[in-house]
Parts: structure tokens; sequence; C-alpha cells
């Protein structure tokens, strides 16, 4: 169908059957008014995917949708949210990145795309999305290889980076590994920015779909409703991040990359360190943001500041790694990367940690998951701490789909299992991010009640105060359940609006910064949001999780951190994870 | 002795001031020392800090009171990226934590 045809600029969705290879576009229903980015991808899910199907079977699907200003020229606004069943949970899974790729999909009017069906040829399909319509190839060509040889070569061939983005799994996602993220495009072509999370590569992988190559060329703009609105709303929203230490030019983010953080966990002990038997790591300061930009400065002769990962970004976080001959080896090393190879895996030369960061670009892995599944492995015996060498050898395994890179592939509990390792940190099968429950009782309460398994994102933002909760709020008081609630209220909705989470450090500093993000979201919707309605965005997108979730056999006893943690006290505070269960339940028992 | 481990900017009050490795500064402890005291003491401005502050590793603000070999750890302003209110001291009102989130007045400890 040619978007074009009516004359009338209208939203549709792209529904691909991968059973007979039919895609087609139909209306977006009037009950998914206004709804786009976290809201919709979850939508979709809680209303067509059976709860309790298999993941990787073909009653499951998976749902891609841009933000509700993903695509006009709101600030770091170009999210891709990526929604479905997770392999590793059992339960519902978002993932969201920064890329070029969501924000054509909103220029070509598509407001989700659903994945549907399954091919039973065991041949994998590239799909070609443009103004002309969708249609299917062979992806023969482009499976098996490391994506580093494939994604630049399906970028020029379809139009080059100026018109195109693609999204593609690696040979984890084809193998259908629990690890397998799904990679999207950089501004440069690169395929480096990754929905890592939950295993939604190995989805796309079940469905035979390698690749889906976006050309916006002949496109029209993003409508906006109220543009005086809008502009109003996005120059506050600018103008909060152009100010704030954190995210403003040469700030934090830009100069540091958010691996900065390595230090501030380590000085808090809240670091995990080589599997989460520790909190702090004696070589954090040689893998931090401080370190790589300096050794970048030393390998290149200059400051290299960071770039945008996706067009629009004014806040640039995305770092690249240099070899000593100043080459590029890698892009990007997040905190969470960093941390995950490094302090986790007990190893502290960026080289070796780079490498493992190209690898799973390679392969199409979570850094997350397969560096917390290296850091079981080796409490399992497979592997030495530190031995960064043979760790780079074990996700070659991964990569080469060997027994044993498969069970590595297919993440944290697996492995642990296999290995008979009891001190395996997850939430619902999902490995523990960054940050250790013991130290920061905050993180720990929304790695405990997030619907998506152990989540960093789920719940990392927001002022009490800006949502107009109580203003005596403790984390680690008796009211922090009203904190972990809201704190993922107000997250479910940035992830709706298509900007960038990063935003949340500007904007709970800035209050007109929030307001202008509410503003930018009438301004193209035509709506009169207000603050209030982002609470109950938010409560909307949870409760839709939650109930999916619970239908797919979810209770509270999955709501709990592994057992370890409220036994073995974790240095330098020796405290141990001590929040009450009742406590935990009193999240979300009100939803 | 008082150990106290500065990072970014905050690295030139140090000797060694590579940012790959520690830049720590021990200072001689005072009775009834404060984070606040301590750093008036390096010569270092407020307004460079954050609100990412630690004492053995415990979130602080100006007013905390350090002990005799404690460590000290101290951002600047431009690193704060851990949120505040993880790490709220207990009896912390949200205002004491505004954008420069250094209230003197405000631990309640």
């Amino acid at each position: 169908m040619d978007p074009g045809e009516t004359g009338v600029w209208m939203e549709r969705i792209l529904r691909v059957n991968m059973a007979d290879r039919t895609a087609r576009f139909e209306p977006v229903p009037s009950s998914y008014q206004n709804r786009a980015g976290r809201w919709l991808t979850s939508s979709i899910v809680h209303d067509e995917v059976p709860a309790t199907c298999h993941p990787l079977g073909p009653n499951s699907k998976i749902v891609f949708s841009p933000g509700i200003v993903t695509g006009t020229p709101a600030p770091t606004s170009s999210r891709i949210s990526v929604g479905g069943k997770s392999p590793l949970t059992g339960g519902i899974k978002e993932a969201n990145a920064g890329t070029g790729w969501g924000r054509r999909l909103a220029r070509l009017g598509i407001r989700a795309v659903v994945v549907e069906g399954q091919p039973n040829d065991g041949q994998f399909w590239l799909l070609k999305v443009d103004a002309k319509g969708a249609t299917f190839e062979s992806a023969a060509a482009w499976t098996g290889k490391k994506l580093s040889h494939v994604v630049p070569a399906i970028v020029e061939r379809f139009g080059g980076k100026d018109r195109v983005d693609v999204c593609s799994i690696g040979v984890a996602g084809e193998q259908r590994m629990g690890a397998a993220g799904i990679c999207f495009t950089d501004r440069e072509g690169r395929p480096t920015r990754y929905a890592g999370r939950g295993g939604l590569g190995a989805v796309l992988g079940s469905k035979g779909l390698k690749a889906i190559v976006v050309n916006d060329s002949g496109a029209a703009d993003v409508p906006i409703a109220d543009k005086a609105l809008f502009d109003v709303g996005r120059k506050k929203l600018a103008a909060a991040l152009g100010e704030h230490a954190i995210t403003k030019p040469k700030g934090a983010l830009n100069t540091y990359g958010t691996a900065v953080l390595v230090n501030i966990l380590n000085e808090a002990g809240g670091l995990p360190t080589r599997n989460f038997r520790e909190g702090r790591f004696e070589g954090a300061t040689r893998i931090a943001g401080e370190a790589i930009f300096a050794g970048n400065k030393e390998r290149l002769g200059r400051e290299l500041y960071n770039h945008p990962c996706s067009p629009g970004c004014i806040i640039a976080c995305s770092n690249t790694w240099h070899r000593p001959d100043g080459s590029e080896h890698t892009s990007c090393i997040e905190y969470e990367s960093d941390w995950a190879f490094g302090a986790d895996c007990g190893i502290s030369n960026l080289d070796q940690i780079a490498e493992l960061n190209l690898l799973c670009n390679e392969y199409g892995l979570d850094t997350i998951e397969i560096g917390g599944t290296l850091a079981v492995a080796a409490e399992g015996g497979l592997w030495t701490f530190g031995d960064g060498r043979r760790a780079i050898e074990l996700v070659h395994e991964i990569g080469k789909a060997t027994p044993l890179g498969r069970i590595l592939g297919n993440g944290a509990v697996i492995t642990g299992r296999v290995l008979g390792v009891v001190r395996v940190p997850h939430v619902k099968g999902q490995s523990m991010p960054a940050y250790e429950p013991r130290a920061v009782k905050g993180i720990g309460m929304t790695y405990a009640v997030s619907t998506m398994g152990a989540d960093h994102t789920s719940g990392y933002t927001i002022a009490p105060e800006i949502l107009g909760v109580s203003g005596k709020l403790d984390p680690l008081d008796a009211k922090k359940t009203e904190l972990a609630r809201n704190f993922q209220y107000a997250t479910g909705f940035i992830d709706t609006t298509g900007h960038c989470l990063f935003i949340a450090f500007a904007i709970l500093d800035i209050g007109s910064g929030f307001e202008g993000v509410v503003e930018e979201c009438s301004g193209v919707l035509g709506t009169k949001w207000t603050m209030n309605d982002v609470a109950r965005i938010g409560k909307e997108v949870l409760d839709l999780e939650l109930d999916f979730n619970r239908k797919a056999g979810f209770t509270a006893v999955d709501d709990r951190l592994p057992e370890f943690m409220s036994r073995e006290p974790l240095p330098p505070h020796n405290t141990v994870w001590d929040v009450a269960d009742g406590e935990i339940d009193k999240v979300f028992a009100k939803t | 002795m008082l150990h106290v481990h500065l990072y970014g900017k905050l690295r030139r009050f140090a000797a060694d001031t590579d940012p790959r490795s520690e830049s720590i500064v021990d200072v001689a402890y005072c009775p009834g020392d404060t984070v606040g005291s301590v750093v008036a003491r390096l010569g270092i401005a407020v307004e460079e800090l954050g609100t990412n502050l630690f004492v053995d590793g415990r979130y602080a603000d100006l007013s905390s009171p350090v002990e005799d070999e404690a460590r000290l750890g101290l951002f600047p302003d431009d690193m704060q990226l851990l949120y505040k209110w993880y790490f709220r001291p207990k009896g912390l009102s949200p205002k004491g934590l505004g954008p420069k989130g250094l209230s003197p007045k405000a631990a309640d400890r």
C-alpha cells in the first residue's frame, strides 16, 4: 500500500506475518489513540500475545514503535521501543534504543510494526520498508556473519546512511539465544545501538527475520497539531538539557559518557565486583569514564568528546574507544557494559573490555547479560576472574554457537544452573545490572518489582516532588514503596514519549524542562496533557505490563532478589538485602 | 588522618592528577570535622561540588560529620549522576536537595 495513495497523511500499523511472508498496513485502532513508544508496544503485546505462549513459538509476537515525539525536532527523542515476551523472564519485555531507525518509521507514518507468525522452512528474511510499502527478500547472504560485515553493506545496498537505518539480529539472535539483543544502526550506519535486554533478539530470530531496513526517502515531516505549543515545549527542554551540568555540551555525559558512574558507584561501595561478591573494585579508576577520556586523548593526541547515538540528540553521550594506533576499536562502552566486563569480571584492562564490547556488537548480544554470565561462569570455575583473554575466547564460543557458547549465550541463570552456581544475581531470570542492591536499596526495590526482571532503567529517574508526590519520601524509610512505584510510572511515561531516559538528569532538577516534555507531546498530539497525565499514562503502561505478567503466571514470590543477597554481607558496608517482602509487595498492591 | 578521594576537576587538589589513578589527599583530622570543614581546608569552593559526596561510602552532605581515618569521596557538580534520592539521609527534606543539593542545615542526624 502506498501511504500517499489517499493523499492524506495518516498513521498506520505495519503488520508482518512471517508464516506466509505478507506485510499489510492497517489503520491505528481508536483504542490506541495517542499511544506510542512503550505505551503502544506494551498495549499490543498485552492485547495480542497470549501470556502463556512460548516466547519463541508461533503465537509470540514482537512489536516496534517510535515514541510520541520521535521524528519531530524535539531534542534527544529518537528512541525506538521494542516489546515482546522475554525468553529470559517469560514475562513482558520492553527494551528501547537510540537510533535513526524509529525516526524514519515515524516519518513514514508507521506508528508500529507488529511481527507475528513463524516460518517453518528455517530461512531468514530481510524486510524492506519505504514510502512504497514493505517487501521481503532472502537474507541468506547476510546470516552467520559478524554484524560489522553485514549491516554497513545492507545500509549501502539500500540507499546509504543518509536515507537508511537498519534493525537486525546477529548470530545470537539467529540461534535464538536468550541473551540476544536487537541491534540498530547509529548515525554512521554502524551496528552499535541496542535494544539489548531480555532476549528480544531471539524472538526476532524465531520469526526468521534477520533485518528490517527502513528508507524514508520522500516521506513528509511528522505532523504537529499545535506547532506553537510544541515549540514552547521543545525550547524549554532544550534549554534545560543545555544548561544542566550533566547533560550540557562538555558536561559529564558528553565528556566521560555514562561510564562516569564507575567511580561514583565504586566510591559508594555499590559497584558489584567479581559476581557481586564485593562492592568496590580495585581497578575502578582504570576503567572509568575518566580513564576512557584520558586514554583516547593519549592515543589520539587530542581531546575526544562523545557523539550523539541518534539524530537530534543534544546530550551526545555515546563514546568510542581507540586502539594504541589511534584506530577505532568499539562504540559504545556504556557504564553497564564497562562494569559488566570490567568490575563484575574482575578485568581492569580497557582494551580487553573494549574487545568484549565489540564482540557483543558483532554477535548481537546484550552486554549486561553476557558480562553477568561470564561472572557466573568464573564463579563456576570455567575461567578465572580477571583473565580477559579467556573471557574473549568464551564470547567467541557464543559467536560460533558451540555447545558451550549456546549455554553462555542463554544467560546467567542457565549458565549458573549448568555449572551448579548458587550465587546468580538476577531477578525473574534476567541478570542484574551495575548497581548493588545491598548498597543502593532504592534500586534493589526497582529490580524486585520491575515488570522486566532486574532492570535499572525501569525506575531510574524522577523527582518525587515533580510528580507532586509527598515531599518527604526517603527510599530507606517505610514510604519507599510509593517512591519505587512513582519512579516506574514516570519512566513508563518517558519511554512513551520517545525521549532518552537521560533527559531525566536535567528535567528533574529543572522543572520547566519537564513541563516542556509534556507540552511537546500535547503539541504533537493536539491534547491538553498536564503533569497529572504523566502519572496517569505511566500507571496505565505499568498496569498493562503487570496484567500480562499475572496472566503469564507471575506472583509475589517472583518479586524477590536472590537469596544469597539476604545472607551474604557485601563489603565494604557489610550490609545484606533486608527490605521486608511485605514492603516489596506493597509497591503495586493497589494497582 | 582523613583520606580524601577526588574525582574529575577536583583532582587538581591532589598531587596525582592522573584520571586513571587514585587522586587522594591526606588531611589531618580535627575534632568536630564535617565534610564542609574538610572541603574548606582543602580550599575547594563549595560551588564546585555536586550532591555525590561520600563519607566511608555513605551518601553525605557538607554538614555530615567525619571521624578520624574516614574515607571521603568528592565528585564535582558536573559528575553527580547518582540520584540523591537513592541515598537521602534520614529526615532530609527534598527542599534541602534542590538544584544545588547543598543545604548545610538539611541533614538530620
